[in-house]
C-alpha cells in the first residue's frame, strides 16, 4: 500500500456510541460503491492534521455487502500520539479523510467446524463483520464480549441483532469475566479461535489455548499496535542517500515518508510484515515492538518493522 | 513416461511425541506398529501422564501388539474399512488439543488423513510415517472409480477398463493418485508394463 491507492471519502455519520468510542460512517466522494472486502478486514484512515499526517489502522465493522459506505468505530486512546485524538475532536460530518483500499489480516478459516470469537472492548469491531459472513453460513459459532460496564458495551444492540443467543456479554463492573480455560477445554475437533482485544487479553487466549492444546493454526488474533514512544535517533537511508530524524513521538515509517520515500505497508501496526525492512548497518541496539517477526529474525537483527519500531543507536543504515 | 516431482505427493516424516496434545490418538495397520510403539516410548520418558490420554486404534485383530504399552485405551479391527468408521466416530467426540499420529502404509495413510481433513485437523495436529507397501489407490478421471492395490506403472481401471497411467498426482480429498488414459494419443500404445509401487 502507497498513498497512491488512496480514496477519498466524505464523514456521513457520527454516533458517540460510549463515552470513549465513537462510530463512523464514511462514503465515497465520487460517490457510488466502496472495493468490496471479507470480514475481518480493516482500512487505514489518512488523517492531515496541522503539524502532521496520521495514519491509523481501523477495522470495518460493516456488513461487507453494503458497499455505499463503510463503518469504523474509534476508541479514544489515553496515550494517543493524536490519530484518535484526531477523529474524535477534529473529524465532524461533513470532514473529507482518505482512507486506503480494505485489507484482511484476520479472516475466518474457511473449513473451520466452529468459531469461538472473543472480543475486548473495541476488539468488538472486526467480529461485527464476521458476524454478518457468518450467518450466512450453517457453522456454528459463539460470540464472548467483555466490557467495562454496560455503559461501555459499544454496539450492543446490533450485535444482539446479529448474534442472537450466541452473544455473551461480561461486565467488568460486576466481576463478570470470560472463563477463557473452561471454554477452551471443551471445544470440538475443528474449532478456530479468534482473539481481539487489549494486549493482557489476547496473550491470556493464546496462553490457555496452548495450555488446552491447541496448535498455533487453530489460534487467530489481531491487535494494531500504535507506535511507542521512544528516545530520537537518525537513520540513513541508503539507496535514497538521505537522513532522516525520527523524534520521539513520530515513527520510524512515519519520518521516512516526510523525507519522500515510499515504504509498502498494509497495517502501520506490527502486523502484516509488509514494511519488513533491511537493515544494513546499527550501531546500537534495535527496539522491536511488532508483532511479525520470529525471535531468530530478531536475533539476527537484520530486519525491522519501521512502522512500530525504533532503535537506541548512534547510528542506523536501512536498505531503502 | 512415470510423470514424478509433482508438488502434490504427500511427504512423510518419522513420528514424534507432541507432548503439547492434551489427547493422543494413535491410529496404525501392520507394521505400523513399529513406530506407534516407538513414539509411545518417547512419550513415556518425555510426559508418562500423556499415556493416560492416549487411545491406540489398530489392525489387524491382535491385542497382543500394544498389550504391554501402558496407553489408556487400545482397540483392534480385522480390516481397515472397520477400524475407519470407528475413527470416524471417535473424532466426532473429540475435543480440541488431540494429536494424531498415523502410521502404516502410504495408501491407509491417505485413508486416515481424508478423514481428518473432514474434522478440519491442520499438518499442525497430525503426524504421519509411511511403512509397508507403497501400492497405490489411482482414480480414474475418466470414470471416477478408484482402483485399489496398484502397483504397477499402468493399470486397467476396475470401472470403465481403460489402461490408466498412474500419475504422482494425489488428491488429500479423494485419498488418491490420479490415473489418466495412457492410449489416449495412439489406441493400444502402451508404455511396457512394469511394477513401480511395491
Amino acid at each position: 500500500m502507497t498513498d497512491a491507492e488512496i480514496i477519498a471519502v466524505e464523514v456521513i455519520g457520527i454516533e458517540q456510541v460510549t463515552p470513549l468510542i465513537k462510530h463512523f460512517t464514511l462514503a465515497p466522494l465520487a460517490g457510488g460503491s466502496l472495493p468490496a472486502f471479507s470480514g475481518g478486514s480493516h482500512i487505514i484512515v489518512v488523517m492531515r492534521g496541522a503539524s502532521r499526517v496520521h495514519r491509523n489502522p481501523y477495522s470495518l465493522l460493516s456488513a461487507p455487502h453494503e458497499l455505499g459506505s463503510y463503518e469504523i468505530g474509534v476508541r479514544r486512546m489515553e496515550e494517543s500520539r493524536g490519530g484518535s485524538h484526531f477523529m474524535h475532536d477534529a473529524v465532524r460530518l461533513g470532514s473529507r479523510l482518505e482512507i486506503a483500499h480494505p485489507v484482511n489480516l484476520f479472516g475466518l478459516d474457511k473449513i473451520a467446524r466452529k468459531h469461538v470469537l472473543i472480543a475486548g472492548g473495541i476488539g468488538i469491531t472486526p467480529f461485527l463483520a464476521h458476524l454478518e459472513d457468518l450467518n450466512y453460513g450453517t457453522v456454528p459459532y459463539e460470540l464472548h464480549y467483555s466490557v467495562r460496564s454496560p455503559e461501555h458495551a459499544a454496539f450492543i444492540e446490533r450485535l444482539r441483532r446479529r448474534a442472537g443467543d450466541r452473544l455473551r456479554v461480561y461486565h467488568d463492573s460486576e466481576a463478570q469475566a470470560i472463563d477463557v480455560e473452561a471454554l477452551l477445554m471443551m471445544q470440538p475437533l475443528g474449532t478456530h479461535v479468534y482473539v481481539c482485544g487489549p494486549a493482557g487479553m489476547i496473550k491470556h487466549v493464546i496462553a490457555t489455548a496452548k495450555s488446552a492444546g491447541w496448535p498455533d493454526s487453530h489460534i487467530h488474533w489481531e491487535q494494531f499496535s500504535a507506535p511507542p514512544v521512544g528516545e530520537a535517533f537518525d537513520a540513513f537511508l541508503a539507496r535514497s542517500n538521505v537522513t532522516v530524524h525520527v523524534p520521539p513521538d513520530r515513527s520510524l515509517l512515519e519520518s521516512i515518508e516526510a523525507a519522500g520515500v515510499e515504504v509498502p505497508y498494509l497495517c502501520r501496526g506490527g502486523v502484516c510484515g509488509f514494511c519488513r525492512t533491511r537493515v544494513v548497518e546499527v550501531d546500537g541496539e534495535l527496539i522491536h515492538n511488532d508483532h511479525f517477526l520470529s525471535d531468530a529474525d530478531r536475533s539476527q537483527g537484520r530486519s525491522i518493522m519501521p512502522c512500530v519500531s525504533r532503535a537506541r543507536c548512534r547510528s542506523l543504515v536501512l536498505d531503502l | 513416461m512415470l510423470v514424478t516431482g509433482i508438488k502434490s505427493k504427500p511427504v512423510y516424516a518419522p513420528l514424534q511425541a507432541d507432548v503439547g496434545g492434551r489427547y493422543h490418538l494413535m491410529v496404525g495397520l501392520g507394521v505400523g506398529r513399529d513406530p506407534l510403539l516407538r513414539v509411545i516410548e518417547d512419550m513415556r520418558a518425555a510426559a508418562p501422564r500423556a499415556l493416560e490420554h492416549t487411545q491406540v486404534l489398530y489392525v489387524p485383530d491382535t491385542l497382543s501388539a500394544f498389550a504391554s504399552a501402558g496407553v489408556a485405551g487400545v482397540r483392534t479391527y480385522d480390516d481397515a474399512a472397520a477400524l475407519l468408521g470407528d475413527f470416524s466416530a471417535l473424532l466426532h467426540r473429540s475435543l480440541m488439543g488431540t494429536r494424531l499420529y498415523v502410521a502404516g502404509p502410504e495408501s491407509f495413510i491417505g485413508l486416515v488423513m481424508k478423514i481428518a481433513l473432514e474434522f478440519n485437523l491442520n499438518k499442525d495436529e497430525i503426524r504421519a510415517e509411511e511403512c509397508g507397501t507403497r501400492a497405490r489407490r489411482v482414480y480414474c478421471v475418466h470414470c471416477r472409480a478408484t482402483t485399489e492395490n496398484v502397483r504397477t506403472n499402468i493399470v486397467r481401471c476396475i470401472g470403465c477398463e481403460r489402461w490408466l497411467l498412474v500419475r504422482d498426482h494425489y488428491s488429500r480429498r479423494l485419498a488418491a493418485y490420479m490415473g489418466v488414459m495412457a492410449d489416449a494419443e495412439v489406441p493400444g500404445e502402451l508404455p511396457p508394463l512394469a511394477e513401480v509401487f511395491l
